[in-house]
């Protein structure tokens, strides 16, 4: 070390360990999701469809995801149902 | 009784190596072009071509850029053929370039085409090494279809990491091997401009973090070097320099491809001279 | 007091407003005219109008503009001429009384003889840099360069090629067999020069003729190399 640098001792800059934890998080996501099948999406998409015909769900109340599980692979799908509404008696409709 | 009287095999068919990197700028047609050199140099009939329509550079790194006629789209499109197109290296017996077009853009480069010449080339050559364009779109997916051994560059660079990984991942899902569930392709990582002394400081990458985040095989490290430089200014392959550490890696790395053991050089920095720590650190 | 032709003639200046007509019986005119007119009630009263018709493949018929100029009275607005008319339209609008006004933006449809010669004349002079995996044809005749020819480009003409700078990419001259095409470049240092089919890449020439003026002709089906502008 020169003299210069024992009077002004540069910072170092360990960056490379911040770059390294980075790269595993972003890739560790990256490939999560690169694993799961391309049609999730549009499944969830035409779920949704088919539920709000006869329950009235938003969205976002439906959720599908793929998980490898030790032995298998498991589809889950989840939906939240509404809050029950008070429904009145409902009128006869003439045949 | 053996059949002693057994017709000789056929010369095997020539192996595909693809030169992929998916982040731009990282070193994929200085590589291809040393080692398709240093193939060729070890008695392997070599081609190495340019899969980068529109944006060609091989034939400039390979210094051959005055003596194109024809090309790979013109092979492609049946105007020309291969014989036509393909330049013989003067330097390297055994080594022949195929340029592509400057003029056309990579929708140019037809699947069944190119399936086409792989298949002639693959009874002419031993290796057949592909220089593969930047990014995950045509060019890249079609210079990687008929791999049976990919040279991943990488940088020892968050960007080039990442997109090595994604490039990785596209290698084992869109290959030809993979669509038809063949071994599947060779994966090899290959470290470009790597500085021992910046890894020593903490400001790069290591080789361990790289290995560790790709989990891939070490083919090599090439250390950063003015040579590489001088090479492409030249048109010269870098393995053909015997004064650059570049090259002298490149070979390495060809060696360890073939099967030769090798020990990984370039790894740590350079020692230090006494002098020199004495008056402070010298220009490197 | 005399009044003279002159006093009595005179140029004027007005702004009118101008709206582009695609289809004549297109519904979503009516609607736009309904709008607008609908913000802005008693500035459009009466307003005259003139028809831009650059975009329009109607209008061709005394029938479309007597509909167009209905259409446009019912909110009050009136049609006094046309614009960027072709030949037809401009006859049909003329049967209407309604003439033809000068102006108008964007290049004009070419339609005639005449024009399309222009437009292929235009072709034929490059006067900006010929980059790097761009193309030129010239069709039928010679082309003309006045700027740098990169590496990479490529110059194709039936005729000759005249490059008044630097030529650093492709010449391919007597592309559709013509032997008689030369190629003329003030600094030469091509790539590649072809004539009427027969090549030589820029490593087969002599270095001496490279980097200044030189031609290059086909003589006893063999290219030959001058400098200059030597007769050959």
């Amino acid at each position: 070390m020169s003299l210069f640098e024992f009077f002004f001792p540069k910072k170092k800059a360990p960056h490379a360990s911040i770059a390294k934890e980075r790269l595993q998080i972003v890739l560790a996501h990256e490939r999560a999701s690169r694993d799961s099948p391309d049609f999730l999406p549009r499944l969830q998409k035409e779920l949704f469809g088919v539920v709000a015909k006869y329950v009235a769900v938003r969205d976002d109340m439906i959720s599908v995801s793929m998980r490898r599980a030790a032995s298998a692979t498991v589809l889950e799908i989840n939906v939240e149902m509404p809050a029950p509404v008070k429904t009145m008696s409902a009128r006869p409709v003439p045949a | 009784m053996e059949k002693r009287s057994e017709k000789k095999t056929e010369k095997a068919l020539g192996k595909v190596i693809v030169v992929t990197s998916g982040k731009g700028g990282v070193g994929k047609t200085t590589t291809a072009a040393a080692f398709a050199a240093g193939l060729a140099l070890r008695g392997h009939k070599t081609v190495v071509i340019d899969f980068d329509v529109g944006l060609r550079n091989l034939d400039l790194v390979m210094g051959c850029e005055r003596r194109v006629v024809f090309d790979f789209i013109n092979v492609i499109n049946g105007d020309a053929n291969l014989q036509q197109a393909l330049i013989r290296d003067k330097r390297i017996d055994k080594l022949y370039v195929f340029p592509t077009s400057q003029t056309r853009d990579k929708e140019a480069l037809k699947r069944e085409g190119v399936d086409k010449v792989i298949g002639e080339l693959r009874k002419e050559f031993d290796y057949i090494v592909c220089d593969s364009p930047a990014g995950i779109e045509h060019g890249a997916l079609t210079a990687l279809y008929h791999a049976d051994s990919a040279v991943i560059v990488t940088n020892p660079e968050v960007s080039s990491v990442r997109d090595s990984d994604r490039i990785i991942g596209i290698l084992a899902a869109k290959s030809r091997r993979a669509e038809k569930r063949e071994k599947p392709v060779e994966e090899h990582l290959l470290l470009t401009r790597y500085s021992p002394e910046r890894v020593q400081k903490g400001e790069m990458l290591s080789v361990d973090d790289v290995k560790e985040i790709l989990s891939v095989p070490l083919l090599g490290i090439i250390p950063e070097s003015m040579t590489v430089l001088k090479a492409s200014n030249t048109g010269t392959p870098v393995i053909l320099d015997a004064a650059s550490p570049a090259g002298r890696a490149y070979d390495d790395a060809v060696a360890r491809f073939l099967g030769e053991q090798r020990e990984m050089r370039f790894a740590m920095p350079a020692r230090r001279s006494l002098l020199r720590g004495w008056f402070g650190r010298a220009a490197t | 007091m005399t009044t003279t032709v002159a006093s009595r003639m005179q140029g004027g200046i007005f702004t009118l407003m101008v709206v582009k007509i695609g289809d004549p019986y297109d519904p979503a005119l009516e609607r736009e005219i309904a709008e607008q007119v609908g913000q802005s009630r008693d500035f459009f009263a009466n307003a005259p109008v003139v028809l831009d018709l650059k975009d329009s493949l109607g209008c061709t018929s005394v029938g479309d503009f007597t509909s167009l100029k209905q259409l446009f009275r019912r909110y009050r607005l009136m049609v006094v001429g046309v614009q960027q008319a072709s030949a037809p339209q401009l006859r049909a609008a003329q049967a209407v009384d309604l003439p033809a006004f000068p102006g108008g933006s964007g290049p004009r449809r070419i339609t005639s003889e005449r024009e399309r010669e222009k437009e292929r004349s235009r072709q034929r002079l490059i006067t900006e840099p010929v980059r790097s995996g761009t193309q030129i044809y010239a069709k039928g005749g010679d082309l003309v360069v006045i700027a740098p020819v990169s590496p990479g480009a490529e110059l194709i003409a039936d005729g000759h090629i005249h490059v008044y700078g630097a030529l650093r990419g492709r010449a391919i001259a007597g592309a559709s067999g013509d032997g008689d095409a030369r190629i003329f470049a003030q600094r030469f240092a091509a790539e590649l020069v072809s004539i009427a089919g027969r090549y030589l890449v820029n490593e087969a020439i002599a270095p001496e003729f490279l980097d200044q003026a030189a031609q290059v002709a086909l003589i006893d089906d063999r290219l030959s190399i001058m400098p200059g502008w030597s007769k050959g």
